[in-house]
């Protein structure tokens, strides 16, 4: 039996790994530290700018469960299950004067590691890209720091011959979560 | 730490503020308060199918919720009767047994024992004590509207008399049909916070929203929470629930819950499931549920934000489990829930609202969050533990209420229009009964 949870449910059919000298892997590898740098920056907007208008951004809540389950984690409930939209309103609420639990704002650092980029057979233009991130935020000058950490999966498309987040999937290495909120993005 | 002392200062609405991060009160908590009332742990939902399990906490006692073979919910302690190695360690499955890792014993789901590896040679024909047969079922079970609730205390109250006449306006939240509710999730996720602070927002805090919850008004997401349109809902107390109302704005009953966001099927469902006197809460009172607290941990709320695609309003309700993890942290437990026969596009705008609302991710729930974690923070100061909070609002300097209790009204237990702490009070009243009463 294929042990389902070594991958999340998305990818490309037939996709075939790029060589790490590969223009494109370097392209979408750039990518996404740029995409962190405005996150830590807390360039929300700018960030925004970095999605497809289709784009869709979920966080599986994941389950522990025993191996021969399949699947660990639930189908019909997650952290984050965001469109452009709902993304949007979360930016425009960051960017009040009323957003108490980001004022004063964490200190954030992400660190996107363990970079792979696919393309699929039939479809040269979008890449997947899959990758590990911790997340570290310090709060104030008490509570201890927290960490998140991360396997994503990404697929990228070109707009405009940009590259564009159009899809991604958190898959969170904790059942229960040990970070106050996710008030931010990951 | 002096029980009568803290009680004494609780009830009459001034509250030491070592209450949310001292250890003592908390191990007093776990004895007096959590080994005898009852709490909430799962949704038959969660668990549909014979074989179906979910494993909860009762504070440190793990509990496996499970349907059996003849398709009934038990709950059984999650501990071995041999050496006490958790038989389940999965949070959620299917099964037909749970075996024991250590020595392989196995029970059935309902927690009979089905077989202990090399019986007759390690115990005799009859040597494995009848006690030990089975895994410890929770001394006291029973469900409301497929609310699954246990008791560490066997001569709990029955829950109807428990829960009393809160059964009212849980069903406004869980029998909106005939059919009652399903649940998603729960999310989960640990808070640097006092579990009771949670509780009391949510049994009885309007006066919060308007300014924790201005960043979701200045962005349109949820019209209701301006300090005015607070301060005309109803906060009540019955049974050993207490909740807040919002006011709607005038019309029939259709017209009421048109405006919070439901459909005329579902409208049609709740008018032939409610009773008279839940109809005319809505309808001719014009007040509609918002947050909730069960006693002690258990909360519920219902809002109507805007729907992600713009433009009209949504319902949505979350149930959830304040778990105390210790006297400084609180697990969450976050469920969706929505009424099993609402229509699928309703479900799906009703999930969203939800985790743009609460949830681990919601923008509600973040700046709630905030509040009770400095709170517990602030406490654990020699100083501030010593503080008495100001828990006095509704009342004046003599500690009469300012306003008498709302005549006519449709519910059941006393309702007061205005600001007031009252249902915080109260949950703290009996919170200080279950702590000064010694153990049985």
């Amino acid at each position: 039996m294929t042990d389902r949870r070594a991958r999340a449910e998305v990818g490309v059919a037939g996709r075939r790994l790029l060589a790490y000298t590969d223009a494109r892997h370097q392209e979408a590898h750039q990518f996404l530290v740029e995409e962190a740098a405005r996150l830590d920056e807390r360039d929300f907007d700018g960030w925004l700018e970095l999605l497809t208008e289709d784009v869709r951004y979920r966080m599986p809540v994941r389950v522990t469960t025993m191996r021969r389950t399949g699947v660990d984690q639930r189908p019909d409930m997650a952290h984050f299950d965001e469109d452009r939209s709902s993304l949007a309103m979360r930016v425009a609420r960051l960017g009040t004067a009323r957003a108490w639990t980001e004022d004063p704002p964490s200190r954030t650092r992400r660190f996107v590691t363990n970079v792979r980029t696919f393309v699929g057979e039939l479809d040269g233009d979008e890449l997947e890209v899959e990758s590990s991130l911790l997340f570290f935020r310090s709060r104030g000058d008490v509570r201890p720091a927290q960490l998140l950490a991360a396997r994503r999966v990404d697929q990228l498309r070109r707009v405009n011959r940009e590259l564009r987040l159009a899809r991604r999937e958190l898959q969170v290495e904790e059942a229960v979560l040990r970070t106050q909120n996710l008030a931010l993005f990951l | 730490m002096d029980v009568a002392e803290l009680a004494g200062h609780v009830r009459r609405g001034m509250v030491p503020a070592l209450v949310y991060s001292d250890a003592d009160v908390f191990a007093l908590e776990r004895e007096r308060l959590f080994a005898r009332a009852w709490i909430l742990l799962a949704h038959e939902s969660e668990i549909p199918e014979p074989g179906d399990f979910v494993v909860r906490r009762v504070v440190d006692d793990s509990f496996i919720v499970a349907r059996d073979d003849r398709g009934n919910a038990g709950v059984h302690l999650n501990v071995c009767r041999h050496r006490g190695m958790q038989v389940c360690r999965a949070e959620l499955g299917r099964t037909s047994h749970f075996r024991c890792p250590y020595h392989g014993w196995t029970y059935r789901t309902d927690g009979t024992l089905a077989s202990v590896p090399f019986r007759d040679d390690a115990y005799g024909d009859d040597g494995v004590p009848p006690d030990g047969e089975r895994l410890l079922p929770a001394p006291s079970m029973a469900t409301y509207n497929g609310l699954i609730f246990v008791s560490l205390d066997p001569a709990a109250p029955a829950l109807a008399d428990y829960l009393g006449d809160f059964t009212f306006y849980l069903d406004l939240y869980t029998g909106q049909s005939a059919d009652g509710i399903e649940v998603r999730g729960p999310q989960r996720w640990r808070i640097g916070a006092n579990w009771k602070i949670a509780c009391e927002n949510f049994a009885g805090d309007m006066y919060h929203t308007p300014y924790t919850h201005h960043s979701v008004v200045d962005i349109g997401l949820f019209r209701e929470p301006t300090a005015a349109k607070r301060k005309e809902g109803v906060v009540y107390e019955a049974g050993r629930g207490s909740g807040t109302t919002y006011k709607l704005p005038a019309g029939d009953f259709r017209q009421k819950l048109h405006y919070v966001g439901y459909p005329d099927d579902m409208i049609d469902r709740m008018e032939a499931t409610w009773s008279d006197a839940q109809r005319s809460l809505v309808g001719r009172d014009g007040f509609m549920v918002s947050a909730a607290t069960v006693f002690p941990n258990f909360s519920l709320v219902h809002n109507w934000p805007r729907r992600r695609d713009g433009g009209d309003v949504v319902p949505f309700i979350s149930l959830r489990q304040w778990q105390p993890v210790s006297a400084t942290e609180t697990e969450v437990l976050s469920w969706f829930a929505v009424d099993r026969n609402a229509p699928a596009d309703l479900k799906d705008a009703s999930y969203q609202a939800y985790l743009a609302c609460f949830g681990s991710s919601g923008m509600f729930e973040q700046d709630d969050v905030e509040n009770w974690v400095s709170i517990t923070e602030a406490s654990r100061g020699v100083l501030a533990g010593r503080l008495l909070l100001n828990s006095r609002m509704g009342l004046n300097a003599a500690g009469e209420p300012l306003r008498p209790p709302l005549e006519g009204f449709a519910g059941p237990g006393t309702a007061r229009v205005g600001f007031g702490e009252f249902n915080q009070r109260g949950w703290l009243a009996r919170w200080a009964d279950y702590l000064t009463a010694d153990g049985r």
